[in-house]
């Protein structure tokens, strides 16, 4: 198996970029990554893959022009040529205004996330697992899913004297189960370690949403109180990052935050913030500048407080970084990587109970903006959707398209789940979130299965 | 870099692999973004590594790396071998494959000026006026202008004796105009939405965009969307413009016609499709007047290529003749599924992963007349233009998608002008009411080099010849 560079392996590396001459500063940001992934899917493993790769990203910066260059040669050589490829660049563009200048030095968090059983994973202990998770299959249904173990070091070091270095481990069994009369199931579990990933329970969970969702019934579209389960609320905080939370996009008027500070645009029982230092999450304790993450509360009972930055956008709203930056050139802006959604003291039985006549979501899928001042996407629900009637779930309905605002459905919140569960909606981020219960939920159109 | 990819087959032969190929490949990109005549940023990329499939008992092992010394190549073609020993922990039907003759060759796309030996100078020139043009209009809030250009080199070997060299490029260029206003942001873009038109060409492609000439006018239509009406709420008469076509036909027909998705092997991630194998030739897909080519020969495309990456010659496939469904996108594992053998989709995001079906370029056929014509023949309806979002379901049969801007046509004339327009359907009932397609005229070759796919997720690049069309009794305006 590979083996983690280590904040000194990457020392030299970085130290052959860090002298080039004739510039004002340079920034190399360094990722290592390896990991299998066993793919399976109508019950049989189908594609199994292993991949390791470096990369160095070098920033070079001469008179607030910035140019950079990126390779997969992780050798001094390498970054030398990375660095004088960015000074070309630098040395032809136009200064930038708002260059805020590189990281400073900060002593970034220590967080324990790099686990030797899930980094040393292998094929063999991947597909024992998904033999497990299959062995759960009713007769007449299949599985199909991944089971993927990946492991990371991130590094960075400029010219200001940032050393930062941090590895860590991630492993999920996502598993969808599909079979007779229409009948579709899915659930997914994510984890620093393997050792807290039981694929046995992840396949039952989703063979009974399999089993019941059998023969679906056609419900007319409308609107309707919700009960969306960890699955979908991930799907809705992840794209209200998108369009809200960077502070580019807020500071450009661009973002559903953009003139909202200190207003109230959620219901009183939601509450989200972004802490990269959280043990209960993914990644590294700093950013792709070298900046430690600090926890940013976005939304305090139900009121916006502030978007999350990076250094650029921290110096152009007068704040520092909250340590949200990207890898750069990144005309995109900060985003949050880590985000968290208070939990209730509700259970999804709670909320179905208190349903008179509503939908019980499993997962939402393919969703995409629709109006992202309006924080507006659209998507569908699939593998497990359900009529609620008098307070029970009575039976499985045909999937949804939905249209609908995020602020709008937080707006309409009236329970929140007692429990959070680690989800991820998009590559490189996690967000720990409960169930929601949503009274008014607009479901646009209805598909045929 | 052969030599790199004959090592690892070796490598992988003597660890007991069956069947063994591997592609040894770099990737290099160039990437520039300009916004408000400043450098918002300029990149450039190298990658370079091996990536190793084999065939072990009927099951598939995959592994790459980035490090090409002896020892590592051989480490990852044992790892490629464990797993596809370990893939045998489940009982399953071996993988047969379709045959395919070994192929010692050479292929790169035609191109008359590398866009990598063009001055950086010269690019960031031409971004920085687009933007100053765009900047002219008063209103506008941002001007953006970008450049991208991308060279996969790849060196094929196989057990079977394949030795295949290639190389395909890919230049593109856009700009975006965003209107920010009481609460509204609108977007026009040119000449398509996500950093513009790319082709499989060189930097000539980037000359005949015509950035800087349309520059005002863009910057115009993102002002003017910002006092203009909602797209009303109707089942009306849509008339969609090619840049829309393309990824109309991408997500409702491109994908569902994959067969490795109607197998179920993406189930698990975005899902199947509603075609079934036993379809071809039987399922009416669309109207008479749609039918649709998947085509790796046509010049310009995203998905042309000499050899795809099992080493199968690129082919021209007739997937939809006059409205009824004829054939898969297939690769050696599928086609013999349905009596078939490969039509080279088989395609990977580079060295690092295992190669899928992949839409090579999938058209849709010229027919006859302009835009300007069919909309001139349309009573009443709705005109949209480029897309800003796309969304279908499991099945890939349930979409919506919203479009930049549209207008009302009535007498055949457009005139009312509408923001935020939106419009969803189900696959086959819209393609069945298609009732114009328009000719060679306003046929372009679209690029669309961010198609998701696979676990771990693989980027593809794909392309899509399309005409502007009409359809009848579609909902817009979807809230």
């Amino acid at each position: 198996m590979p083996e983690l560079l280590g904040a000194d392996g990457f020392a030299p590396v970085a130290d052959a970029a860090l002298e080039l001459s004739g510039v004002d500063g340079v920034e190399v940001l360094f990722l290592h990554e390896w990991g299998g992934l066993t793919r399976f899917a109508k019950s049989e493993i189908h594609q199994s893959t292993n991949r390791e790769d470096t990369g160095l990203r070098v920033r070079v910066v001469s008179k607030g022009r910035v140019g950079v260059a990126a390779t997969n040669e992780c050798t001094p050589e390498g970054a030398r040529k990375a660095a004088q490829s960015a000074k070309e660049m630098a040395e032809i563009v136009g200064p930038d205004p708002l260059w805020p200048g590189l990281g400073p030095v900060a002593p970034t968090p220590q967080v324990d996330r790099f686990f030797e059983g899930t980094a040393n994973a292998s094929p063999e202990m991947r597909a024992e697992a998904v033999a497990d998770l299959i062995g759960t299959c009713a007769p007449g249904f299949t599985a199909a899913g991944a089971y993927e173990t990946m492991a990371m070091e991130v590094g960075l070091a400029n010219t200001e004297g940032q050393r930062c270095w941090a590895p860590s481990t991630q492993a999920s069994v996502t598993t969808v189960m599909s079979g007779s009369e229409g009948g579709s199931g899915f659930a997914e579990t994510f984890s620093g370690s393997v050792e807290t990933i039981d694929a046995g329970v992840i396949g039952r969970r989703a063979n009974d949403k399999a089993l019941g969702s059998r023969s679906p019934k056609a419900l007319d579209a409308g609107v309707y109180p919700v009960v969306l389960e960890p699955a979908a609320v991930a799907t809705l905080i992840g794209f209200l990052a998108w369009v809200g939370f960077g502070g580019k996009g807020y500071l450009e008027d661009r973002s559903c935050f953009s003139g909202k500070k200190d207003q109230q645009v959620a219901a009183p029982t939601v509450s989200i913030w972004d802490d990269g230092a959280d043990p209960r999450t993914l990644g590294a304790p700093f950013d792709f500048e070298g900046v430690p993450k600090r926890r940013v509360d976005l939304i305090r009972d139900g009121v916006f407080l502030d978007a999350v930055y990076d250094l650029r956008t921290g110096k152009e709203a007068g704040v520092p970084s909250t340590g949200h930056g990207l890898p750069s050139p990144n005309p995109e802006g900060p985003f949050p990587l880590n985000l968290f959604m208070d939990t209730g003291d509700a259970t999804v039985e709670d909320m179905v109970k208190g349903t008179e006549r509503g939908v019980l979501v499993t997962r939402f899928h393919y969703a995409n903006i629709v109006n992202p001042i309006e924080s507006s996407i659209t998507g569908m629900t699939r593998d497990g959707t359900f009529l609620i009637e008098r307070g029970e779930v009575v039976g499985p309905v045909r999937n949804f398209r939905f249209t609908q605002s995020i602020l709008g459905a937080l707006s309409t919140t009236s329970m929140v789940g007692r429990q959070a569960e680690l989800a991820s909606e998009f590559f490189f981020s996690a967000s720990r979130v409960p169930a929601l219960k949503v009274e008014e939920f607009n479901f646009s159109g209805v598909s045929d299965h | 870099m052969l030599d790199v990819a004959k090592m690892a087959v070796e490598a992988a032969t003597a660890a007991g692999a069956d069947l063994a190929d591997a592609r040894a490949g770099t990737d290099e990109t160039e990437s520039l973004t300009v916004r408000n005549q400043e450098m918002a940023g300029i990149d450039r990329s190298i990658s370079t590594g091996v990536g190793i499939r084999v065939l072990v008992g009927g099951r598939w092992g995959f592994a790459s790396t980035s490090r090409l010394e002896a020892e590592e190549i051989t480490r990852t073609a044992v790892l490629a071998v464990e797993i596809a020993k370990a893939a045998q922990r489940l009982p399953g039907e071996p993988v047969t494959l379709s045959p395919v003759e070994p192929a010692v060759a050479s292929w790169q796309g035609p191109m008359q000026e590398d866009p990598f030996t063009v001055p950086l100078e010269e690019k960031v020139a031409l971004l920085m006026e687009a933007t100053r043009r765009m900047q002219s209009v008063e209103g506008l809030t941002f001007a953006e202008a970008g450049l991208d250009f991308f060279r996969r080199s790849t060196w094929f070997a196989s057990s079977d004796g394949a030795a295949i060299e290639q190389v395909v490029l890919h230049s593109g260029g856009g700009t975006e105009a965003i209107a920010v206003g009481d609460g509204d942001m609108q977007r026009r873009s040119y000449p398509n939405s996500f950093r513009g038109h790319i082709k499989a060409a060189g930097y000539e492609h980037i000359r005949t965009l015509g950035l800087i000439e349309e520059a005002e006018r863009i910057g115009q239509e993102a002002v003017d969307l910002l006092n203009a009406p909602e797209c009303p709420s109707e089942v009306t008469t849509l008339v969609l413009d090619s840049g829309q076509m393309e990824l109309q036909i991408h997500e409702s027909i491109g994908h569902p016609i994959e067969l490795d998705r109607v197998l179920g092997m993406e189930e698990a991630y975005a899902g199947g499709s509603w075609l079934t194998p036993g379809d071809r030739g039987k399922v009416r897909y669309a109207s008479d007047l749609v039918s649709i080519t998947a085509d790796a020969t046509l010049a310009g495309g995203l998905g042309t290529f000499g050899f795809d990456d099992e080493g199968v010659p690129a082919q021209s496939t007739p997937i939809i003749v006059d409205g009824v469904f004829e054939n898969f996108l297939t690769s050696r594992e599928t086609a013999p599924v349905v009596g078939q053998t490969s039509n080279a989709t088989s395609r990977a995001d580079g060295w690092s992963h295992l190669p899928l079906i992949r839409m090579t370029n999938i058209s849709i056929e010229p027919r006859e007349g302009t835009l300007a014509e069919i909309i001139g023949d349309t009573d009443d309806g709705i005109f949209m233009s480029t897309n800003t979002s796309w969304s279908i379901d499991d099945k890939r049969i349930n979409f919506q998608f919203g479009c930049e801007m549209a207008w009302r046509i009535e007498h055949g004339k457009l005139t009312t002008l509408y923001k935020n327009p939106n419009y969803t359907g189900l696959a086959p009932e819209f393609w069945g009411s298609c009732d114009a397609v328009g000719g060679r005229e306003d046929w372009v070759v679209w690029g669309t080099p961010n198609c998701g796919k696979g676990q771990p997720g693989q980027v593809g690049r794909v392309g899509h010849g399309a005409s502007p069309a009409r359809f009848r009794n579609v909902q817009v305006g979807v809230r």
